[in-house]
C-alpha cells in the first residue's frame, strides 16, 4: 500500500504539473509546424517593448524587495523586540492581504489615490497611482505579510540568553541589535527577499490593474496569449520569466537551509527592555505600513457600497443585490474551484508525505524536488501549459471548460507552500509509534490512521484552508482557464476594472474576500477545537 | 520460545552496523544486549522484531525461521524507549490495541486490559490519557501493551533510559519479576552495565557491530574475555604483562601463553587489598569518601591503581601502603 501511497500524488504532479510545463518549454522551441527552433527567442528582441518589459519587471523586483524587507524586518521587530501596545492589531492588519488577492489591494489603491480617486476627489490633489510606484506599493503591501512571518521565526528562535551575555558585557541596545540580532536574520533576510522577488516577478494582478503603461513581462505575457493568440510567444516569454524564478526559489531554499535551527533548549523568554524611543521608531514605521494597507482595503470596502464610482457617492447595497452583471455565478464557481481544490489537494499531498516518510533517498530526494518545483514556476507559465496541454488532445472535451481543470491548475500552482505545511506536520509523529503499530499487527492503513493522523491533522487542517483561500484570490493561474460559461470571481474583479465598473469590481472583490475571512476563521476554530479536544503535546 | 540468531550482518551506507553476530537465548531467558552507543544492538533488536531486514544470516524462533516475515506477524511485544502510546487513546485503549486490531471480542479486550494494567501495578488508572501519566507510568503501559497478545517474545529497546534515577531502580526490578513470574524469554538493549548487570540471566557484550563476550553477570564480571568488557563492566585496574612480571609475580603463571603485549591482568578494585606499611611501593594519591565505600587512588611502581574499600577508610593521603591482589583476570588487550 505503501507504493500506491506515492505513485497516485506522483502521476498527478506528472500529468498536472511537470506536462503542462514541458509543453510551455517544448512550445516555446517550436514553430507553427511543429518544427524544432529558437526563432521565437529571437523575436523577442523585435518588439523593442518586450526586452523593456523584462527589464521592467526585474526593476520593480529588486525596488519591492527592497521595501518589502525594510519595513517587513520593521514590523517584526514591532511584533517581537518592542513593548507596543496594540500588537494584535498589528497581526490583525498582516491578515489582510492573505484575504484579498494582489488585485484587489491594487484595485483599492486606484479608487484611493488614483486620477478619479477617493484623495483627488476629496482634496483636490492631482493624484495619479498609475505605474511604477503604484505597482510598487501594491506589491509591498503584498509582500509583508510573507516577510513578517519568516522574520518572527528566526527572531523568535533567539535565545534570550545571547542578549543577557552581550548585557553583562556591557553592549548598548543597538549594538546587541546589529551583532545578536542580526547576525541571525542572515538567512531569514535573505530567504524573504528572494521569495518577495520571485513573487513580484510573476505577479499579475496588480500589474494588470495598477501597472499602467508600465508594463512587466507578466503583463506582455498576458497580451500574448489572450490578445494577439500568440502561443509560441506568449511561451517564450514565459520561459523567460521563469528563469529568475527558478533561480530565486533555489537561492530562497538554499538560504532557508543555512538558517539557525535554533539551540536546543530555548531558555527563558525573552523580554523586551524598556525603550521608548525604540518603540516609537518602530511604532511609526509600522503605522506606516500598515495604514496604508488597512486603508487600501478599507476603499474597496467603501466603493463596494457606492452607486456609481467615482461621481455618485452615495451608498447602496445594489452592486450586492442584483446589481452584478454576472450574479453570484462567479463568487460560486471560485468557492466551488477552491474547495475542489483544497479537497483533492490535501489528499494528494497528505498520501505524499506519508508515502514519503519511510521512503529509501533515491525515491524521496527527486520526489520532494519536482513537489516543491510550482513555487518557481509563475501561475501565468502554468495556466498557459494547461491551455496547450489540455485543450487539445485526447482529454480535451472533458476537461477544458470544467471546474476541475481549473482546480487542477490552482491546486498545482500551490501545491509546493501545501507540501511543506503537510510535511511539517509529519515530522511531528514520532517513529515509535509507526513500530508500534506495525509490532502490534498494524498495516500502512493502521499506521496512517493511528499512529500519522493524530499529529498530522492540524496540518492537514491547514493545508485544505490554505489551499482553499489561495484558490479563491488566485489571478495568474487561471485567467487562461476561464470561458464564457465558466467565471471566477477573481477574473471577474479584473475585467470590471478593465471596463470602467469599480463599484460592481469592489462588490465582487469584497464576496472574495469575506469568503476567505470566513475560511480563515473556520480553520482557527476548527484548530482551537482540535487543540483542547487533543492530548497531543 | 528459544531464539537463534544466526550470523547476521547489517550495513547502512556502506558503514558495517552488525557483523557475523550470533547468539542464542533459551525459554524464559532474560538476555540483555549491552554496549556503547553505535554498537548495533538497537539494530539487532529491531531485525529480531522484523523492523528492519538483515542483509545476511537468519533469525529462528522456536525452530522456525522468522527472518522473512513481516513486523505485523512475529508476534512479539516491543518496548521502546519513549512515545510510544497513542496519545488521543486512554491508557486501556493503548493496551488493548493489539488485540482489537485482531478482532478479538470487546468483553475479552475489557478483561485482559484492566488484568493486564493491574498487573504493571496501574490498576484503577486505565481510562487516563499517556499525558496525564508520569513517564514511569507510560511506560508500563507500554509495557501492558507489549503482553496484551501473549507474545513468544518480549523486546525492550532501553525503556528506563529516558525515566528519573529514582524511577528506573523501582520500574528495574518489577520488570525482572514480572519477567520471571510470565516466563516469557525476553531481549533488553541498553547501555547502563548496572541495568545488565542487575536484570539479565545473560550478558551479550556487543562493541562496532560484533559480540565481544556472552555470559552470566558474574562470568562477565570475573572473568571477562577482552579490554573492552573489563573497562565497560564495572572498573578495571589493567596493567601489561611486564609490569605483573615485576610486581605480582605469582599471577604470571595463570597467564595464556602468547607474546607480552597480547595479555593485560585486569584486577577489580575491591579485589585490591592494601595496607598502611612504612616499607610499602605504593602511595596514596587521593582518598574520597562515598559514604559506603572509600574509593582511593594508588601510585605504584609508575603507575595509577584505584582501589575500593567497604566502610570508612582511615588511610590518608600520602600514606605508603603494602599491595596485594585476592583475584585478577587475564584479558585480550
Amino acid at each position: 500500500m505503501g507504493i500506491v501511497l506515492l505513485a497516485v500524488p506522483l502521476l498527478c504532479l506528472l500529468v498536472f504539473f511537470l506536462h503542462p510545463l514541458a509543453t510551455v518549454l517544448v512550445r516555446s522551441v517550436t514553430d507553427a509546424n511543429g518544427a524544432w527552433t529558437l526563432a521565437n527567442y529571437g523575436r523577442l528582441f523585435d518588439d523593442p517593448g518586450l526586452p523593456r518589459a523584462a527589464s521592467r519587471s526585474l526593476a520593480i523586483g529588486l525596488a519591492t524587495t527592497l521595501c518589502t524587507v525594510s519595513l517587513g524586518l520593521c514590523l517584526a521587530m514591532a511584533l517581537h523586540r518592542s513593548r507596543l501596545p496594540g500588537k494584535a492589531l498589528i497581526r490583525g492588519a498582516l491578515l489582510l492581504p492573505m484575504l484579498a488577492p494582489s488585485l484587489v489591494l491594487a484595485l483599492g489603491l486606484v479608487c484611493l489615490l488614483g486620477r478619479n480617486g477617493l484623495v483627488h476627489r476629496l482634496t483636490g490633489l492631482p493624484t495619479d497611482i498609475y505605474g511604477f510606484w503604484g505597482l510598487l506599493i501594491a506589491n509591498t503591501l503584498y509582500g509583508l505579510p510573507q516577510v513578517v512571518i519568516i522574520v518572527s521565526a528566526a527572531l523568535g528562535r533567539t535565545p534570550a540568553r545571547h542578549y543577557d551575555a552581550a548585557e553583562s558585557m556591557g553592549a548598548t541596545p543597538w549594538r546587541q541589535f546589529l551583532d545578536v540580532t542580526i547576525p541571525r536574520l542572515r538567512f531569514a533576510l535573505l530567504a524573504a527577499a528572494f521569495l518577495v522577488f520571485t513573487e513580484t516577478l510573476t505577479d499579475f494582478g496588480s500589474a494588470v490593474v495598477v501597472g499602467g503603461s508600465y508594463r512587466v513581462l507578466a503583463v506582455e505575457i498576458y497580451g500574448e496569449v489572450v490578445g494577439q493568440l500568440d502561443f509560441a510567444m506568449g511561451a517564450t516569454l514565459g520561459v523567460v520569466l521563469l528563469a529568475p524564478a527558478l533561480l530565486s526559489v533555489w537561492l530562497a531554499r538554499l538560504a532557508k537551509r543555512r538558517q539557525d535551527t535554533g539551540d536546543a533548549s530555548p531558555g527563558r523568554t525573552l523580554v523586551p527592555a524598556r525603550h521608548p524611543w525604540r518603540d516609537v521608531a518602530l511604532g511609526g514605521i509600522s503605522l506606516l505600513a500598515l495604514l496604508p494597507l488597512v486603508g487600501v482595503v478599507a476603499t474597496v470596502a467603501y466603493v463596494s457600497v457606492v452607486k456609481l464610482w467615482p461621481y455618485d457617492r452615495t451608498l447602496t447595497l445594489a452592486n450586492y443585490i442584483g446589481g452584478m452583471p454576472d450574479g453570484y455565478g462567479p463568487v460560486a464557481t471560485s468557492i466551488t474551484m477552491s474547495l475542489l481544490a483544497a479537497c483533492a489537494g490535501v489528499l494528494l499531498v497528505f498520501a505524499l508525505s506519508a508515502g514519503l516518510r519511510r521512503a529509501p533517498p533515491f525515491i524521496a530526494k527527486p520526489a520532494q524536488l519536482i513537489a516543491s518545483l510550482p513555487a518557481a514556476v509563475p501561475g501565468l507559465v502554468l495556466g498557459l501549459g494547461y491551455v496547450l496541454a489540455f485543450n487539445h488532445g485526447p482529454l480535451s472535451s472533458w476537461l477544458y471548460g470544467s471546474v476541475a481543470i481549473v482546480a487542477a491548475c490552482s491546486l498545482f500552482h500551490y501545491h509546493a507552500q501545501a507540501f511543506l505545511t503537510m510535511q511539517t506536520g509529519m515530522r511531528q509523529v514520532p517513529e515509535a509509534l509507526d513500530d508500534a503499530v506495525a509490532v502490534s499487527g498494524g498495516t500502512t492503513f493502521h499506521v496512517l490512521r493511528d499512529a500519522v493522523w493524530p499529529f498530522a491533522a492540524p496540518a492537514a487542517i491547514s493545508t485544505f484552508f490554505y489551499l482553499f483561500m489561495r484558490s479563491m484570490v488566485t489571478l495568474s493561474g487561471v485567467i487562461f482557464l476561464v470561458t464564457p460559461e465558466l467565471g471566477l470571481a477573481s477574473v471577474t474583479v479584473m475585467r470590471l476594472d478593465e471596463n470602467g465598473f469599480l463599484a460592481q469590481a469592489a462588490a465582487y472583490a469584497m464576496c472574495v474576500v469575506l469568503a476567505s475571512a470566513l475560511a480563515l476563521g473556520a480553520m482557527r476554530l476548527i484548530l482551537h477545537v482540535l487543540k483542547d479536544r487533543r492530548h497531543v503535546a | 520460545m528459544h531464539l537463534r540468531i544466526d550470523d547476521i550482518t547489517k550495513a547502512w551506507n556502506g558503514h558495517t552496523v552488525l557483523d557475523g553476530v550470533s547468539f542464542d537465548a533459551g525459554e524464559s531467558e532474560f538476555v540483555c544486549l549491552l554496549g556503547p552507543s553505535g554498537c548495533g544492538k538497537t539494530t539487532l533488536l529491531r531485525i529480531v522484531a522484523g523492523l528492519t531486514a538483515a542483509d545476511t544470516g537468519r533469525v529462528i524462533l522456536g525452530g522456525r525461521d522468522i527472518s522473512a516475515l513481516p513486523a505485523r506477524e512475529r508476534r512479539m511485544g516491543l518496548v521502546f524507549q519513549a512515545y510510544s502510546l497513542f496519545p488521543d487513546m486512554t491508557a486501556a485503549a493503548n493496551v488493548g490495541y493489539p488485540m482489537r486490531l485482531r478482532r478479538d471480542a470487546p468483553a475479552k479486550i475489557a478483561a485482559r486490559c484492566s488484568e493486564l494494567l493491574e498487573r504493571v501495578g496501574l490498576g484503577g488508572l486505565g481510562a487516563r490519557f499517556p499525558d496525564e501519566l508520569s513517564g514511569g507510568q507510560q511506560q508500563r503501559v507500554a509495557l501492558a501493551r507489549a503482553l496484551a497478545t501473549e507474545p513468544a517474545m518480549l523486546l525492550l529497546d532501553e525503556p528506563l533510559s529516558a525515566l528519573d534515577p529514582a524511577i528506573r531502580g523501582q520500574l528495574r526490578s518489577e520488570i525482572r519479576l514480572l519477567q520471571r513470574a510470565l516466563g516469557i524469554p525476553t531481549i533488553m538493549v541498553t547501555h547502563d552495565q548496572e541495568e545488565a548487570l542487575a536484570m539479565a540471566d545473560t550478558i551479550v557484550c556487543m562493541n562496532r557491530g560484533r559480540i565481544e563476550q556472552t555470559g552470566s553477570p558474574r562470568d562477565l564480571y570475573e572473568r571477562p574475555r577482552s579490554r573492552f568488557v573489563a573497562e565497560f563492566i564495572g572498573r578495571a585496574n589493567l596493567l601489561p604483562t611486564a609490569f605483573v612480571r615485576e610486581a605480582m609475580p605469582g599471577f604470571l603463571e595463570r597467564r595464556p601463553p602468547g607474546d607480552g603485549a597480547t595479555y593485560e591482568l585486569c584486577l577489580r578494585p575491591e579485589d585490591i587489598v592494601i595496607e598502611s606499611d612504612p616499607r610499602g611501593e605504593a602511595v596514596i594519591e587521593d582518598t574520597v569518601f562515598l559514604g559506603n565505600l572509600a574509593r582511593i587512588t594508588l601510585a605504584w611502581r609508575g603507575r595509577k591503581l584505584l582501589v575500593e574499600q567497604p566502610g570508612r577508610s582511615a588511610l590518608g593521603r600520602g600514606e605508603p601502603v603494602s599491595v596485594d591482589a585476592l583475584r585478577g583476570a587475564w584479558v585480550c588487550a
